[in-house]
């Protein structure tokens, strides 16, 4: 049976690639970055939601159990350059220069972080103290602890704007980015155990910590480490020379704010994969009107794109957590090998 | 230039200046009026931890103001401006000057306890309000109040005796709040009393007022009660940044 593609190594690639070799399958992991682990890896997350595992421990396992599988090639710094055919019978052309037979193909392509660089009244790049969530986990995860980037002070007020690239018609992002708010929590909550001297505010305009997470992170946050959450959506961010002013409306007491602080975080929200548009173009699928690869069916084809024999899993869909895309992975490695093994069944008979 | 629309602004954030003149043109009166700024420039991060060290007011940090203090409120009901779920935010942002707009009303709680039971957080709101009030007082914002006054007579004599005298507790309280004993209710009182002459309780009563009777090996209680209320007091005074008092108890 010819092996099946899976295109990109973060967690869904990884559950995906994974579950393809338990049930047998010949599968070949391909990635345009020269490690596997995708987004919590190359960015360097430090505790990942729910398990509080350290992102190099928990999706390490993940991409350690892939390597060393002797069903699955791994081809790393890699792109695919052209796919055709039809499913059970697929070519694609690597930027390697290889060939392949494929019976299907999984696109495991995940999103890109929001450049904060598109807001610019919150003064990210204007300011070295405005970070984004991103750096903050670099800051966690590298050990160092979260400093201002300016002269290395501990900070004694940080800021957390959620919202930044997400549900903003302004700037074209209508979607909800989901993981921000948990993931804000959980970054508020890290720097006030480790500064304890640290005051955290959130500017939320809507707190979303969905499901069992409204308790464990938003009421935690609150409760035990007196995070404050403030209901206002800030109009800029700029300076007095010596610390960040942060401005706004605070719309419980229907006041100006200018509020002086020493680190503003943006809770970036996920963008579209800047490849889609290539990857849509290369494999012949449509994306969903937000620019994320669209899914055929929720319900009787879960998994399928709008090509037969090409499958979508994780955040390539949209906005997804890790554990989900995880989750999303194995049911594209089935959605996949169903399609293969029918085939193969069909044409024995 | 002169404002129309002062009706739309606070009475205290307009100035006007009686006699100004500003580069040689007098702008006295209505032509200086100037409108101070509404802007909030910082946050005062004590304010919540000194409400917190008062009986009351330690969940008050898990406030997430969704209003279910206030629309229980029965105060609320009569009274739009007593607003528990405004009043905690304040607190917890620190606007103490917001607050003390209201600080002639906090007192009015009847204690019903509706919003203790509707708060989906358990931030305990009957409970800030007293502590709210007990800041308040201890601040020096508001005086002490009649029931306060009666309060602490009341326990004193608990403290002091194990035992209440009611004709004691009535005269201290009306000597401290500046009362006249000759209250109408107070004198019908006694006149019934002087009329039926029911002799028991009126030997009883004299002799309680004379002797004053306490507590059979009380002074180890009482000891204990002054330490755990002296240890409270110091406690309260320092977290809200107070001088301590001297040893009175």
């Amino acid at each position: 049976m010819k092996p099946i593609l899976v295109l990109g190594g973060g967690p869904a690639g990884l559950s995906a690639a994974y579950a393809l070799a338990a049930m047998g399958q010949r599968t070949i992991l391909v990635d345009k970055a020269d490690r596997l682990g995708g987004a919590p890896i190359l960015t360097g997350y430090a505790k990942l939601v729910p398990s509080g595992e350290w992102a190099k421990d928990a999706i390490g396992g993940m991409v350690r159990r892939v390597e060393g599988n002797p069903l699955i090639e791994v081809q790393r710094a890699t792109t695919v350059r052209s796919f055709s055919g039809e499913p059970g019978d697929f070519r694609a052309r690597l930027s390697t220069g290889a060939e392949l037979q494929l019976g299907a193909a999984l696109l495991c392509t995940g999103f890109t972080h929001f450049d904060s660089i598109n807001k610019p009244e919150w003064g990210f790049g204007t300011y070295p103290d405005v970070v984004t969530t991103a750096q903050v986990e670099q800051m966690i995860s590298s050990g160092k602890g979260v400093r201002c980037p300016s002269d290395g002070r501990e900070p004694e007020r940080v800021a957390i704007l959620l919202c930044v690239g997400s549900r903003d018609r302004q700037i074209g992002r209508e979607w909800c980015s989901k993981i921000c708010c948990t993931v804000s929590a959980n970054i508020a909550m890290e720097i006030r155990d480790q500064l304890p001297k640290c005051n955290v505010y959130i500017y939320y305009m809507d707190i979303r910590t969905f499901g069992l997470y409204e308790d464990t992170y938003y009421w935690e946050s609150q409760e035990k480490h007196k995070v404050k959450y403030i209901k206002a959506r800030i109009a800029e961010v700029t300076s007095d020379g010596k610390r960040l002013i942060v401005k706004g409306e605070d719309t419980l007491v229907k006041r100006p704010i200018t509020i002086p602080f020493d680190m503003v975080v943006h809770a970036i929200g996920m963008d579209p994969n800047l490849d889609n548009l290539t990857l849509s173009a290369v494999f012949d699928v449509k994306l969903e009107r937000h620019g994320h690869i669209a899914k055929a069916s929720s319900y009787t084809s879960m998994s399928h794109t709008s090509r037969p024999g090409v499958f979508v899993a994780g955040a390539a869909t949209g906005p997804e957590t890790i554990d989900d895309s995880i989750a999303q992975g194995q049911a594209a490695a089935m959605a996949a090998l169903a399609s293969v093994q029918g085939r193969a069944r069909e044409a024995a008979e | 230039m002169p404002i129309h629309e002062k009706s739309l602004i606070r009475p205290e954030n307009l100035v006007t200046h009686e006699q100004l003149t500003l580069e040689g043109v007098d702008v006295s009166g209505h032509w200086s009026t100037f409108i101070r700024s509404r802007v909030i420039t910082d946050y005062n991060e004590a304010m919540e931890e000194e409400i917190a060290a008062l009986p009351g007011g330690e969940y008050i940090h898990r406030c997430w103001q969704c209003g279910s203090c206030t629309n229980s409120c029965t105060v609320n009901a009569v009274n739009p401006d007593f607003n528990p779920r405004y009043w905690i935010y304040l607190i917890r942002m620190g606007l103490e000057e917001e607050l003390l707009r209201d600080k002639d009303i906090v007192w009015q709680c009847v204690s019903c306890n509706k919003c203790t039971y509707a708060c989906p957080r358990d931030v305990n709101p009957e409970g800030v309000m007293k502590a709210t009030a007990h800041w308040l007082e201890l601040k020096g914002h508001t005086a002490k109040k009649p029931s306060m006054e009666f309060d602490e007579v009341f326990s004193e004599q608990v403290f002091a005796t194990g035992k209440i005298e009611e004709g004691r507790v009535l005269r201290q309280f009306f000597a401290r709040t500046g009362q006249s004993l000759f209250q109408d209710w107070l004198v019908a009182l006694v006149r019934g009393l002087a009329i039926r002459r029911p002799i028991g309780l009126l030997a009883r009563l004299a002799i309680a007022s004379i002797f004053r009777p306490r507590t059979r090996g009380w002074s180890r209680a009482r000891a204990a009660i002054n330490e755990y209320l002296g240890e409270q007091e110091t406690a309260q005074r320092r977290a809200l940044g107070l001088e301590q008092r001297g040893s009175e108890r």
